[in-house]
């Protein structure tokens, strides 16, 4: 009886692998829909300044608290448009591209931060840059 | 009578090694079933993802290329339309040095809708087949002003997207985005003085 429990409990140890892989399948396929959405709402905000004529696009840093829908952007009059989501941090950082004392670019950086899972204490980051040339020049 | 010396398993042994077997066998056809079904349901969610982000992807990169040329029957300049089942434009075309027609189409189904593109004279082709459980695009055209400005202000065109995915048999979980588009060179052109 003694080989017969072994013989069960090495069987069961190597099946545990096998579950382990199935769950670890649902964990990433559940990381990549919330990267999906982070990137899709760095997309949102990269767009909607790089849409905006050069002019308009005042540098500094923004915050989580001021990128919000319906927000001002810079000192208005343009005002942010978000989709809302509670999970989902945006902070924005605009520098300005010089040479001869001229703005050639302006350079954003879009940062997103969001719950590793569902639930999740873990944040994980993801960020965006692009340069917009100045087209009045 | 000469006695009997094979060794055997007891009756108790027996039964004892039968009650943990089907124990465990029970125990790893449950667990088996469970991951099984929450594999397959991981699945669709990420055929559903994959669908879903194509689309995006791909409307995204036509509304980036949109521009407001000039109607080929001399009327109006075109930019948008948007009507709940078809959502065109016109794009300049890198490939081709020319502007076309893109026309996005919604067929909405009681089992899945689906969603169609077609790029100038090419045929219709079909993006999102039977999974489409709703799908509404806006246009939205904004303009700010300065405060004590006579000018005309800054406008902004945005396209809002609302979309949800679902698989047929529903055990998925759905793939649901809303997010805003803003067409970068359509914006400049609008802009532009």
């Amino acid at each position: 009886m003694l080989e017969i429990v072994f013989s069960i409990g090495i069987l069961a140890l190597i099946m545990l692998p096998v579950f382990m892989t199935f769950s670890t399948g649902n964990r990433n396929i559940q990381l990549t829909d919330a990267e999906f959405r982070a990137h899709t709402a760095a997309i949102e905000l990269m767009e909607q300044i790089v849409s905006l004529p050069f002019g308009k696009i005042t540098s500094g840093e923004y915050d989580s608290n001021a990128i919000v829908d319906g927000g001002q952007f810079a000192n208005g009059p343009v005002l942010y448009k978000i989709t809302t989501a509670d999970d989902l941090w945006r902070t924005m950082k605009i520098e300005d591209i010089k040479r001869d004392g001229r703005v050639l670019f302006k350079k954003i950086t879009v940062t997103i931060k969001f719950a590793a899972a569902p639930g999740s204490d873990r944040i994980r980051e993801f960020f965006m840059k692009t340069l917009v040339a100045n087209e009045t020049l | 009578m000469k006695p009997c010396k094979t060794q055997a398993f007891t009756l108790v042994e027996i039964l004892v090694v039968c009650g943990i077997v089907s124990v465990f066998l029970g125990t790893a056809i449950l667990l088996f079933t469970n991951f099984r079904r929450g594999y397959s349901r991981s699945e669709g969610t990420a055929v559903l993802l994959q669908d879903g982000a194509l689309f995006i992807a791909r409307l995204r990169t036509d509304l980036n290329n949109a521009v407001i040329a000039p109607d080929s029957s001399g009327g109006a300049p075109a930019q948008l339309s948007a009507t709940p089942d078809q959502l065109s434009f016109i794009v300049y075309s890198s490939r081709e040095a020319r502007t076309m027609p893109v026309v996005y189409r919604y067929l909405a189904a009681e089992n899945g809708g689906s969603i169609f593109r077609r790029e100038g004279s090419e045929k219709e082709r079909e993006l999102i087949k039977d999974r489409v459980a709703s799908l509404t695009w806006q246009t939205e055209l904004e303009r700010f002003l300065e405060p004590e400005s006579t000018g005309s202000g800054t406008v902004r065109l945005s396209i809002g997207l609302d979309i949800q995915l679902k698989m047929r048999s529903g055990d998925e979980k759905p793939f649901t985005l809303k997010t805003s588009i803003f067409p970068a060179r359509l914006n400049r052109q609008l802009n532009s003085p």
